[in-house]
């Protein structure tokens, strides 16, 4: 068989998939980006409107501020405190224990739960009156805060729920931790390393990829955040607290049928994921350790 | 050694077990008959009930395939927030419903973006009459835009106040005195409150909200019919705000918060907080008679239109939303959609229709279906229901504002009597923020080349 007709035989081994990539990945995209030129409210042919959308957005939208400042606040304060929290227990999870395998079920269950279902479940688990946490704190004398209608607490609230996800990366973490060689720790133990030192000079370095990993699928998902706020807030929280870009950008999309300006909105949102995603690229020669 | 190796072999089987059992329930389980009378021409129609709802509708569409041979309604649930757009991306490819119960808040957007068809091109000159002359007139509007009726009512909403007679009594307060202004209404909410040892509300007598709809009582709400304009920054507004934002400010807006974000949704599954005695005097719509009667039929209750203020007042006013039937502008059976739409709304066999409305609890289109036999017999039943109904054929009594974005309008509604009641901004800010991103909003849609 030449080399053509190999080439012709992988093709139509892969089409499938290039064909559905084509379709319903690669030309609602490029498309995407015209639309962000137009006003196009799905029905009718959309209308040029040059840089319209993009002028309106950055200089004159309160909201698209707002929404964007909600978000990168999320991005802030969640990513971090998911690989904190991911990493802790994952070296928690690590132990060989009796049942440690259920310890582990028991963690990642929660992120295998779909969001609209654990999402009700905290609604419940946040009620003022009735919910799981304020009757626990009032157990200790303190009045709980309205948490979803609480301007100070919703955000929080969100915050918290995540954490309760943190399963899903804790399974990354404890494979990592699983494929650290374990001469590293004998030559450590014979240095007279103490535990906090063997964290701190073995277990963390040999750990960064992995980290590294999860600080960018974590930063991609944060600024994509909105299951969560839109079926506990779906309006956006008290004073907007919860109003995130993907919500606000659905919003526009979806309720006022504002297409072209919608599809700016996801461009600019684009934009930055990718910037932000570089940056943490680029800083990962000074921090991620690939040597085995 | 054994012992384990037994054990997974025993686990194993297990798993094979479920899996097989599983799977034979997916494959073997009869999928449901796809049409009942597959020889008629096929009308699909979609609507946004879920639950026990859902199975009133699906009893309605049968009564209808029942009265005729030519089509058949396939309803079709799909409920939610996202119904509007499923209906679009149905219109996008190519397959939308052949009618849809719709918001008729949504109807001004599609209508001018060309998605719907003016229904007075299906009708006859008889349903002209009875849609143009002998509709309640906010109802006939509420599915109008532009001078053309796109949407008909299959169950309109009004919202009045419920009140519990039992915690009036209670209280040493008498149903028959009750007061007949809104200050008096908020004299006896204060009565009726009832708080815990330290001091958090276990029952509210009543609370002011609901800017856009009590914004009748006080003048002419948002929109200026005579104008033919939106009128945000009005005095009366103003004062209808403020009173809402002080009436929270006593009791305690954090108290209020808390109070009613513990209560049951009240999903018209008898779940309601008025039925379970959480609320004394509350405002909500005319479907919960129907609900009252299934699931506390020996509630005592009374249903009293809000009253007006003290001062320039507009008694039985208020603002209708609720359950509007559309054909897209695609449709491929419009004159079967028109013809279920004339068997539920009341073009048709009064009677019928009656019986269609009664079903749901719902406000008719015209008052010939309230004069029937069907209609009356219900009401005597229910005659609660009757204060909706005087409520309706009010003249102060108003459609929505018939604005192509109309969601964004009222969601800065929304937020702005939020920022109030909070103590935020004052209500005379929250009022002019309003204005403000109102207007910014429209200038916006001009210059993208929006009609309006």
């Amino acid at each position: 068989m030449n080399k053509f007709k190999e080439n012709l035989v992988g093709w139509a081994f892969i089409s499938p998939w290039v064909i559905g990539f084509l379709i319903f990945t690669a030309f609602p995209f490029l498309q995407s980006i015209y639309l962000s030129f137009t006003r196009y409210d799905i029905i009718s042919a959309p209308q040029w409107v040059g840089l319209a959308n993009y002028r309106m957005l950055l200089f004159e939208d309160e909201l698209f501020w707002k929404s964007a400042a909600v978000t990168i606040r999320y991005a802030i304060i969640s990513v971090p405190l998911l690989v904190v929290a991911g990493v802790a227990l994952a070296i928690l999870l690590n132990n060989e224990v009796k049942g440690i395998a259920i310890y582990r079920t028991i963690f990642y269950l929660p992120s295998i739960v779909p969001t609209v279902a654990s999402s009700v479940v905290f609604l419940w688990i946040l009620n003022p009156t009735t919910g799981l946490v304020n009757n626990v704190l009032r157990t200790m004398g303190i009045q709980g805060p309205a948490w979803l209608n609480d301007p100070t607490w919703a955000f929080y609230s969100l915050i918290m729920m995540s954490v309760w996800h943190v399963g899903g990366s804790m399974v990354i973490y404890l494979a990592g931790l699983k494929d650290i060689p374990a001469y590293l720790y004998e030559a450590a133990t014979i240095d007279g390393a103490r535990p906090w030192q063997k964290l701190r000079h073995v277990t963390i370095p040999m750990m960064t990829p992995v980290i590294f990993f999860n600080l960018v699928m974590g930063v991609i998902g944060a600024f994509q955040y909105f299951t969560q706020a839109y079926v506990m807030t779906p309006n956006g929280g008290p004073q907007d607290s919860t109003l995130f870009y993907s919500l606000y950008l659905f919003r526009r999309a979806w309720k006022y049928l504002d297409m072209g300006y919608a599809s700016a909105m996801a461009w600019v949102l684009f934009l930055v994921i990718v910037v932000m995603t570089a940056a943490v690229f680029r800083t990962q020669k000074k921090w991620v350790h690939y040597g085995g | 050694m054994a012992d384990k190796t037994l054990g997974k072999t025993i686990a194993r089987v297990i798993l094979v077990a479920i899996l097989v059992v599983g799977l034979g329930w997916m494959f073997l389980t009869p999928t449901p008959k796809d049409r009942k009378y597959p020889d008629r021409i096929p009308v699909r129609f979609w609507h946004r009930w879920g639950g026990e709802w859902a199975e009133v509708v699906a009893r309605i569409a049968e009564r209808y395939n029942q009265s005729q041979t030519k089509y058949e309604v396939i309803p079709l649930s799909v409920p939610g927030a996202t119904a509007d757009a499923k209906f679009m991306t149905g219109v996008i490819g190519g397959d939308p419903p052949d009618v849809m119960s719709m918001w008729n808040g949504a109807i001004p957007n599609m209508a001018a973006s060309n998605l719907l068809t003016p229904l007075e091109t299906l009708m006859s000159p008889a349903d002209k009459k009875r849609f143009f002359e002998e509709s309640y007139p906010v109802i006939r509007d509420s599915g109008m835009f532009r001078g053309k009726a796109y949407g008909v009512t299959i169950g309109s909403d009004l919202s009045a106040l419920y009140v519990n007679v039992d915690h009036l009594k209670e209280a040493g307060l008498d149903v028959e005195n009750f007061p007949k202004t809104i200050e008096g209404v908020i004299e006896w909410g204060e009565k009726l409150h009832r708080y815990d040892k330290q001091g958090n509300l276990r029952r509210l007598g009543f609370s002011m909200g609901y800017l856009d709809f009590i914004s009748h009582s006080y003048g002419t709400g948002f929109y200026d019919r005579k104008a033919e304009k939106l009128s945000i920054l009005n005095p009366d507004n103003l004062r209808t705000l403020t009173a809402i934002t002080e009436q929270r400010k006593r009791v305690g807006y954090d108290k209020v918060v808390r109070f009613v974000s513990g209560l049951n949704t009240g999903s018209d599954t008898g779940g309601w907080p008025f039925i379970s005695g959480d609320l004394s005097i509350t405002i909500d719509g005319q479907w919960r008679v129907e609900e009252i009667r299934k699931y506390a039929p020996k509630m005592d209750y009374r249903v009293i239109p809000i009253p007006p203020p003290k001062e320039r007042g507009t008694p039985l006013s208020g603002t209708v939303s609720g359950n509007f039937m559309i054909i897209p502008t695609s449709a491929r059976q419009k004159e079967g959609a028109w013809d279920f739409i004339r068997f539920w709304s009341g073009f048709g066999d009064l009677e019928a229709s009656a019986q269609c409305y009664n079903d749901g609890g719902w406000l008719p289109l015209t008052p010939k279906v309230v004069e029937t036999k069907t209609f009356e017999a219900w009401l005597n039943e229910n005659p609660q229901f009757r204060a909706f109904i005087s409520i309706l054929g009010s003249p102060t009594c108003r459609p929505m504002p018939p604005v192509p974005y109309l969601h964004f309008l009222n969601d800065q509604i929304g937020r702005a009597e939020d920022r109030a009641v909070r103590g935020t901004v004052t209500p005379e800010e929250a009022l002019n923020e309003l204005e403000r991103n109102v207007k910014e909003e429209l200038r916006k849609r001009k210059e993208l080349g929006y009609r309006d």
